[in-house]
């Protein structure tokens, strides 16, 4: 992977995916490409993590799949936030403020210190 | 989704992982179109963004949870074809542990229904029984007043023998009189009709005369007729309306013992008169309390010795002298938990019932060797294989899982076979020991085998499994199984054959001592003769309530009985031989010092001239009774030889005068007129036992039942029962007699120890068939592994029977070794059993070297095939081989 797009810190790509799907029913598809165009173009998931997160997202209830025709006349699998989905969200979103401004007072601190 | 779904919906799911990642890929080329891209162009572009799509697939998979699964089903799929592929193994290994697993699921069964399981009664742990044996009607009627104030309620009952029959040969069954607050107080209801209560047991009232069947008796009598309601039932000649039936599963307050008819206690009375209730000596009742919520049994018989003083004091027994009546007074009464109801029959079969269990769990345990042996000898031939398993990349831990696969679908076959096994030979032994029990598979006894299972499982295969995780890769490109690879290599197998032949040993000695008891029970001098006698139970209390009248019943019975063609003698006695009841009293011999406490007791017998012939008891000494022994005449007896040794050391007895005393205080002087050789009183069991013989005719105050015995000249004495049924029935409507050889009576009181020796020798038959088997592997195992060693040594001048030797030496090793220790756990294992064992040392010798000798002969003919078969081979193979 490219330098100029990082890796994802762990466990952070469910809530991005969580994030993405809140705004309506997405395909997995469409969701690999909102990640890419709201992060410009920094957040590429490979396919091989994406599909794994969707299905375990599934799995623990936070989002609902359905079959749906879609755009391209196929059927297509448009994932959608349930209820529990909504508030691991906002749980999660929390978690990652009260986090990122506190790694930020530390990285902050250190650099006065240099 | 659950995980089954998921794992049951695999293809339908895969079939959608498929579709939504080829519609992300066509998305993509789609994109990749649309901005210009040919074709081709755009599809490889799309396949190298999207990445390893397989490997996408199968993180997929993952997430499902239900790989293991999957695996485990790839396990059990492969170790099923493993099996099938030796089928000779399987069907050894199954059959072993269905023997094994349904033994123990067998007596288990037993011991839950006897010793373990609750009665099938509303809240059972709330019911306490009133401790210390037996009470009198006046006792529970103290307690039926203050039931409660003391507790949340209180009955009793008391179990009888109904003679349902309407005179002549009795139909006997099992009866039960319960008071009023009976079935309320266990809550059971009744299927059909009602049940009685409180108002139907009040005495003198004619509604008293009603009565409730058990579901099974109304199923066995009546065919489950539902106009059953109504009908009349006659309990010992006293007519009774039914009222209800209780529902199936109800089979009374006895675990064992399947009541099949319930009145109310008041009408015991009718039944056998007044007495019954109103006498303060006759103990006959159990009493049974429900405690309230929250209540303990400590603070009910905190309660009940609050009101203890008044309780005994209004009851006090009429006639006892003033220190039984002070200890009567003073015993303290005590309530104990009775969720699983009192059985005395759960004490009798408790000790043997353990026992067993042990047995059977050993029997298991040396099958378990003997298929761990196998599946170490299997593993060593399939060394091979699992190595070229790891070369090509599977894990150790799932090599070992798929053995223990193996294992486990062993076991659950033999305990599929076991299940049913247990479930016949479960019925067969209650049957043998007649209780009557309810044997259903409950939760307990399917766990207890699925426990069984799943531990015989992991005990041999955890082995073969842990010796498949030492093995290496580069193994399986090694030269296998051939060469001088088994020499000197110590393996498992060895020491388990060693605790086989140990636990075997253990196991032959206990069925030896076993089985030496019942012979030695069997066999032994009695006193009298058993196989000629047929008895006669009669019960004259209804057709001659009055003693006169009974003494003369009893005289045309006499009568009766004269002369029958095929009667060789007959006697009259209140009490049976060997049938258990006992009538005992304190006796002294004038002239001597008075014996101490109870060393004063002896047995009483009363007996009609003949009866000794009849019996085959040998007069040693005076005469037998006379008809001149009559009331009014001089009150005599004969003592048996115990008698004179015990209260007259050995003195003659003859003309000595011995004083009988009774609960009156009232004493009966009697002159001894004869003396018999000592014959089993009780049971077979008791020691020998001091008896003093009355004239049938000079006691008055004997129970009202007797026995007629009548020895056979010739043959059978069941042969007699058509003439004397005869003979007796025409002398009064309402005599009601039964019948039964005494050898039966004798076999009967055996039944215990007859079931543990047919148990003990079976199951330590089948314990040194496997110890056998497992020798017999390891044998032939080692010879197949020592073939070129054998091989080069016969090329070297070495002749069969130093071969033989060769085989044969090891073996007496493992024998030599697996008897010593085998001989050290008896000795340690058999003072568990000495009560159990009748005449007889728990180390008896005879019975050690026996079983001893029994494992070497069996030993011995394991080692010989294969040592027979290390002489056929021929030297000139081998080398070539090598």
């Amino acid at each position: 992977m490219a330098s100029d797009k990082p890796d994802l810190p762990q466990g952070t790509l469910d809530l991005l995916v969580l994030k993405t799907v809140a705004a309506g029913p997405l395909h997995g598809y469409a969701i690999a490409q909102r990640l890419l165009q709201t992060s410009r173009d920094v957040v590429q998931v490979q396919q091989g993590t994406l599909y794994p997160a969707l299905h375990r997202l599934e799995k623990r209830g936070l989002l609902t799949a359905e079959w749906k025709l879609s755009d391209t006349g196929r059927e297509a699998k448009f994932y959608r936030l349930t209820r529990k989905g909504r508030s691991e969200l906002d749980a999660e979103t929390a978690n990652w403020r009260r986090l990122t401004a506190a790694i930020g007072l530390i990285l902050q601190a250190e650099g006065d210190a240099s | 989704m659950s995980w089954w779904a998921r794992l049951f919906r695999r293809r339908q799911l895969d079939r959608q992982l498929d579709a939504e990642l080829r519609d992300h890929i066509e998305r993509q080329v789609a994109d990749y179109r649309a901005s210009g891209m040919s074709e081709g162009e755009a599809r490889r572009r799309a396949a190298a963004a999207f990445g390893g799509l397989d490997q996408a697939r199968e993180y997929c998979r993952d997430v499902r949870g239900t790989r293991w699964m999957e695996d485990a089903a790839q396990d059990v799929r492969y170790g099923v074809r493993m099996l099938a592929r030796t089928p000779g193994f399987t069907a050894i290994a199954v059959l072993s542990l269905a023997l094994g697993i349904g033994a123990n699921t067998a007596i288990f069964s037993l011991v839950n229904s006897l010793l373990l399981r609750s009665l099938p009664v509303r809240d059972a742990e709330q019911l306490v029984l009133l401790d210390g044996g037996s009470w009198t009607n006046p006792i529970w009627e103290q307690i039926r007043d203050r039931r409660t104030e003391l507790f949340a309620g209180a009955a009793a009952y008391g179990q009888d023998e109904y003679d349902l029959s309407r005179g002549g040969q009795t139909d006997r069954v099992e009866g039960l009189w319960a008071s009023g607050e009976f079935f309320d107080l266990l809550g059971v209801p009744a299927v059909l009709g009602r049940t009685f209560d409180r108002r139907d047991d009040r005495r003198g009232s004619a509604q008293a005369q009603v009565a409730v069947l058990s579901f099974d008796f109304w199923q066995r009598r009546y065919g489950g007729a539902g106009d059953v309601i109504g009908r009349t039932i006659t309990i010992q000649q006293i007519p009774f309306t039914i009222v209800g039936v209780t529902p199936p599963g109800f089979f009374g307050p006895q675990v064992g013992r399947s009541v099949d008819v319930f009145a109310p206690l008041a009408a015991a009375e009718l039944a056998s008169g007044p007495d019954r209730l109103d006498s303060r000596s006759m103990w006959w009742l159990e009493v049974v309390a429900r405690l309230r919520p929250g209540q303990s049994a400590d603070a009910a018989t905190q309660a009940l010795r609050a009101v203890q003083a008044q309780l005994r004091d209004a009851t006090l027994p009429t006639g006892w002298p003033p220190a039984q009546l002070e200890q009567y007074l003073r015993t303290p009464l005590t309530v104990a938990p009775a969720a699983r109801g009192p059985s005395h029959l759960r004490e009798y079969y408790q000790q043997p019932l353990v026992a067993v269990m042990v047995v059977v769990s050993l029997v298991l345990l040396i099958a378990c060797a003997n298929i761990a042996n196998l599946l170490l000898a299997r593993a060593n031939i399939r060394r091979h294989e699992l190595t070229m398993r790891l070369a090509l990349g599977a894990s150790a831990a799932r090599l070992g899982r798929q053995l223990v696969t193996e294992s486990l679908l062993l076991s659950a076959l033999g305990a599929a076979l076991g299940i049913l096994f247990a479930s016949w030979a479960s019925g067969l032994l209650a049957q043998q020991l007649d209780v009557e029990l309810d044997l259903s598979l409950d939760r307990r006894v399917l766990a207890f085998t699925i426990g069984v299972a799943v531990l015989t499982a992991l005990l041999f295969g955890l082995a073969p499994a842990l010796r498949a995780g030492r093995l290496e890769p580069t193994d399986a490109l090694k030269e296998h199984g051939r060469g001088l690879a088994g020499i000197g290599r110590r393996w498992l197998g060895e020491p388990l054959v060693v605790a086989q032949i140990a636990l075997s040993l253990v196991l032959l000695v206990g069925a030896g001592l076993f089985v030496r008891t019942f012979a030695r029970m069997a066999t032994m001098d009695l006193g009298f003769d058993r196989d000629p006698v047929l008895l006669v139970s009669l019960d004259v209390s209804r057709a001659a309530p009055e003693p006169e009248a009974r003494a003369a019943l009893l005289g045309r019975i006499g009568q009766a009985i004269e002369g029958l063609p095929g009667v060789a003698s007959h006697g009259i006695s209140v009490v049976t031989p060997v049938s258990g009841r006992g009538w005992n009293a304190p006796f002294r011999v004038a002239g001597l010092p008075e014996l101490a406490g109870r060393e004063r007791m002896a047995f009483i017998n009363a007996v009609t001239p003949g009866w000794f012939a009849t019996y085959g008891t040998r007069i040693v000494a005076g005469r037998d009774f006379e008809p001149r022994d009559r009331p009014g005449t001089t009150p005599v007896a004969i003592v048996n030889e115990a008698f004179a040794r015990k209260f007259l050391n050995g003195e003659n007895p003859i003309g000595r005068f011995v004083t009988r005393g009774e609960p009156g205080g009232e004493e009966i002087s009697t002159e001894i007129v004869g003396v018999v050789e000592t014959s089993a009183y009780r049971s077979v069991r008791d020691p020998i036992t001091p008896t003093v013989f009355l004239p049938f005719e000079q006691v008055k105050d004997g129970p009202p039942a007797a026995s007629l015995s009548v020895r056979a000249a010739t043959g059978s004495p069941a042969a007699l029962v058509p003439s004397v049924n005869a003979a007796l029935t025409p002398l009064h409507p309402a005599l009601s007699l039964s019948f039964q050889p005494l050898a039966d009576v004798v076999s009967t009181s055996l039944r215990r120890e007859r079931v543990l020796a047919i148990l003990s020798a079976f199951f330590g038959g089948l314990a040194m068939l496997l110890a056998g088997i497992g020798l017999y592997v390891v044998t032939s195992y080692a010879v197949s592994m020592r073939r070129t060693e054998i091989g080069v040594r016969m090329a070297l001048g070495a002749d069969a029977g130093r071969v033989v030797r060769l085989v044969v030496a090891r073996v007496s090793w493992l024998l030599l070794a697996g008897v010593a220790v085998g001989t050290g756990l008896s000795l340690w294992a058999s003072r568990y059993v000495q009560s159990l064992l009748f005449d007889l040392g728990p180390r008896d010798p005879v019975t050690l070297a026996g079983a001893t000798a029994a494992l070497i002969a069996i030993g011995v003919a394991a080692a010989l095939l294969p040592a027979w078969r290390a002489t056929r081979i021929d030297p000139v193979d081998v080398l070539r081989e090598s």
